[in-house]
């Protein structure tokens, strides 16, 4: 698993890599709180991911939710993996994030 | 990362319930094997294999997962009446038992042995199943989901709101929706409606709940079991929809609307903030033990505080320190009773040893138990193990009689073994006894002095010569059998009972049975003694094992002719003084104190300066370096700082006799059998 958080001008990118569970949930939290205090668009990448448990959905989620309130723009960039899609689908969550 | 799981502990974890699931799976077979048509058995057999698959797959331990499921088939067929419970389904189920816990120990190769290969064979065979087909608990994906099986198919609204820790405990949602479109068509949503603002939100709890519809054959009990694992610790409503008897495909609408309904009935936000109605939760006992030791240290520190105190004229710090105190007293009780936990677990578990015993000897033996709530401290259930097994494997193997023998002595065909367990003051009373044929006192003496531990003329009473049965090497059995009869299992139960500071007593009547009873402390951790000194040094006796304090004076000492004896209302006994076991360099005083305690040898004195008074002391370890120093069974650090040493009274009246028969061997004189007719101790023993 990985967890990176890139920031320039346009906004932030949180790049998620591999795995992502609840031995990551901490981590992830840090760098979305991290990156909405910033103030500017927030993207979040799941291109690399593998595996989203139920920590990681709640996270992004509550995190779209908070971009939206507070009027940051948010986005999900690129095409998720096949096995994330289907354990998306599979969890529940078929329109995941909105 | 503060709070961040560790996989390597919900793994260590998941062996631990597994393992204690394992001891009550067992214990339910060999219940059903005596009573094979009691659908309350069954279920609880299937529930069992059930979880320890679930939460196999869920940990990682994909092969016993796939191993564990065969078997959950075979009872699942019982449980729908296809199956019937047979003697071999019960054998090759416990056989299958043990080959879990080589997996859960990851022993090399446990998992494509043999004998797991013939197992699953065995079972395949009773059930009818196909050789060919593997078991597999591997994820269907939503679009291979599979039928349900054929026959009328119901739907059902379930809804599921995990607990907050549910994660934390490794469980994973996931793997539970897997598990349910192995019933049938399962059609879900998510809730979101609970998780918090991203600030609020603690990243290791689930608030997300879920909404389903499953179209299935399979009954509520069928789908409340894939939640077993975490029934507990979650919210779960499983409702038929209506009377209606869908068809097999029921349509993607109907169920959408279902979720529809579903929804607005629950209606509303989750507490997300809902108390765990967890009622207990696991610690490791690494923890428990540093905790016991801390508090040990809090004793030690509260005992010099009263001690400043009341050398003090200060009001004000009595007081507090009477409150330290009390509030040491209450946490040091507390500490002790969260260590206590019922012995029914090590008493299960012989359930299962009884039974391939009973098998392999060609006896009927049944085990009877009772008392299995009374709580142990669990160092004492850890190393009660071993002691038991040999008491019931002697029992079984020497004890009870055939099944010929016992109807020609008017007796049932069918042998029982009684365990049982209760209190008695600070100890608990641990028996096994059985109905067998008895001891013969005359053989264990005779079979004592051929094997010169006693002497030819020796006088014994009958509990002494039980007590024989525990000497190293001793056996009475005419040959040597895999189950016992080399003298070294009763030696090894006298050993560890010993170790443990208990003691044992055995009764016996030609005919009828034996039974022999441990006598145990509650705990090992605290110890209730008599403070003693010899010169500037303190001791600890035990205060169970103490009886009485008589003086020694001049005059007594003269008239035993220098003889180690005192006569204790006429009573002769002999005396050990302290001064000089441990080699106290100094005078002793005109007036000294006999401390007469009762030890396996009988009853011996001690001979001390002073009894300062009794004490309730929290016992540290000596270490490594000290584990041959026997006669020592610990130290404790007493309020003004000095180190106390805990004697063990059995331990210190064999060294003495060791190091007085070690002299008279050295002056060529005859041997003194122990237990023979040992009048006093002749000589000093130091």
């Amino acid at each position: 698993m990985g967890i990176a958080l890139e920031e320039n001008e346009a906004g932030s990118l949180v790049l998620l890599e591999g795995t992502i569970d609840i031995s990551s949930a901490a981590e992830l939290k840090k760098l979305l709180v991290s990156a909405l205090g910033t103030g500017k668009h927030l993207s979040i990448s799941l291109a690399e991911a593998q595996y989203l448990d139920v920590t990681a959905v709640q996270l992004i989620w509550s995190a779209s939710q908070q971009a939206q309130r507070s009027g940051v723009g948010f986005s999900l960039p690129g095409i998720l993996a096949e096995p994330v899609a289907q354990s998306l689908t599979n969890g529940g969550f078929p329109s995941f994030p909105t | 990362m503060p709070g961040t799981t560790n996989p390597d502990q919900f793994r260590q974890s998941f062996r631990e319930e597994a393992r204690e699931i394992l001891v009550d799976l067992e214990s339910a077979l060999l219940e059903l094997n005596e009573n094979r048509t009691d659908q309350e058995l069954v279920g609880r057999v299937f529930r069992a294999l059930h979880t320890i698959k679930g939460s196999g797959a869920m940990f990682g331990f994909e092969a016993l997962a796939v191993f564990t499921h065969n078997l959950e088939n075979a009872f699942d067929e019982v449980r729908n009446g296809r199956l019937a419970v047979v003697p071999e389904l019960i054998d090759l189920t416990l056989a299958a038992l043990d080959q879990i816990r080589a997996m859960l120990e990851e022993r090399e190769g446990a998992a494509e042995s043999a004998i797991c290969a013939g197992i699953l064979s065995g079972v395949r065979h009773l059930t009818g199943a196909s050789d060919k087909r593997p078991a597999s608990v591997k994820t269907p994906t939503a679009e291979a989901a599979p039928l349900p099986r054929a026959g009328q198919i119901r739907q059902w609204e379930i809804h599921f709101a995990p607990g907050p820790d549910l994660l934390l405990n490794g469980s994973n949602p996931f793997l539970i929706f897997t598990e349910l479109r192995e019933l049938g068509g399962l059609s879900l949503k998510a809730s979101m409606d609970s998780i918090p603002p991203l600030e609020e939100l603690d990243p290791e709890r689930c608030y997300v709940s879920w909404e389903m519809v499953l179209a299935t054959t399979a009954g509520r009990d069928a789908i409340r079991d894939v939640f077993i694992f975490i029934e507990d610790s979650c919210e779960l409503s499983i409702v038929p929809i209506g009377n209606v008897e869908a068809t097999l495909a029921a349509s993607a609408d109907a169920v959408a609307a279902a979720l529809e309904d579903t929804r607005s009935a629950s209606g509303g936000r989750r507490i997300y903030d809902k108390p765990d109605n967890a009622s207990s939760l696991r610690v490791p006992a690494v923890k428990l033990d540093q905790f016991v030791d801390l508090v040990g240290e809090l004793v030690t520190v509260q005992a010099r505080l009263a001690e400043l105190a009341a050398r003090r004229d200060d009001l004000e710090i009595a007081e507090v320190s009477e409150e330290i105190e009390r509030l040491t007293s209450a946490l040091r009780e507390n500490s002790m009773n969260i260590r206590m936990t019922p012995i029914r677990g090590t008493f299960e578990k012989f359930r299962r040893l009884v039974h391939d015993l009973a098998r392999d000897l060609g006896k009927d033996v049944e085990l009877t138990l009772e008392g299995a709530d009374t709580e142990l401290d669990k160092t004492v259930i850890d190393q009660l193990g071993d002691p038991l097994m040999h008491l019931i494997r002697n029992s079984m193997d020497h004890g009870i009689e055939q099944r010929e023998l016992r109807l020609a002595r008017a007796k049932r065909a069918t042998a029982k073994i009684h365990l049982s367990a209760r209190h008695s003051g600070a100890s608990v009373l641990i028996t096994v006894a059985d109905d067998g044929g008895g001891i013969d006192a005359e053989a264990v003496r005779v079979r004592a002095v051929e094997r010169g531990l006693l002497a030819p003329d020796a006088e014994l009473s009958e509990p002494e010569t039980f007590a024989l049965l525990f000497q190293a090497g001793f056996s009475t059995a005419k040959q040597i059998t895999d189950v016992s009869g080399r003298g070294v299992g009763m030696d090894v139960v006298r050993q560890r009972v010993e170790s443990l500071r208990g003691t044992i007593d055995v009764a016996s009547k030609p005919g009828l049975g034996t039974s022999v009873t441990l006598r145990l402390p509650l705990t090992l951790a605290i110890i209730d003694g008599l403070l003693v000194s010899v010169s500037d040094a303190c001791f600890v006796l035990p205060l169970a094992s103490t009886l009485e304090c008589i003086e020694l004076t001049s005059a007594d000492i003269e008239r035993a002719n220098g003889r180690h004896v005192a006569n204790v209302r006429g009573e002769i006994v002999p005396y050990i003084r302290l001064r000089e076991h441990f080699n106290v360099a100094t005078a002793r005083p005109a007036l000294e104190q006999i401390m007469v305690v009762e030890t396996g040898e009988g009853r011996f004195g001690f001979v001390v300066d002073q009894v300062l008074g009794d004490c309730q002391t929290v016992i540290k370890s000596l270490g490594r370096i000290y584990r041959h120093v026997q006669a020592v069974s610990g130290a404790t650090i007493l309020g003004d700082g000095r180190v106390a040493l805990i004697l063990d009274p059995d331990r210190l009246v064999q060294d003495a006799l060791k190091t007085q028969s070690q002299k008279q061997a050295a002056r060529a004189s005859p041997r003194v059998a122990r237990n023979g007719g040992v009048p006093g101790l002749n000589a000093p023993p130091h």
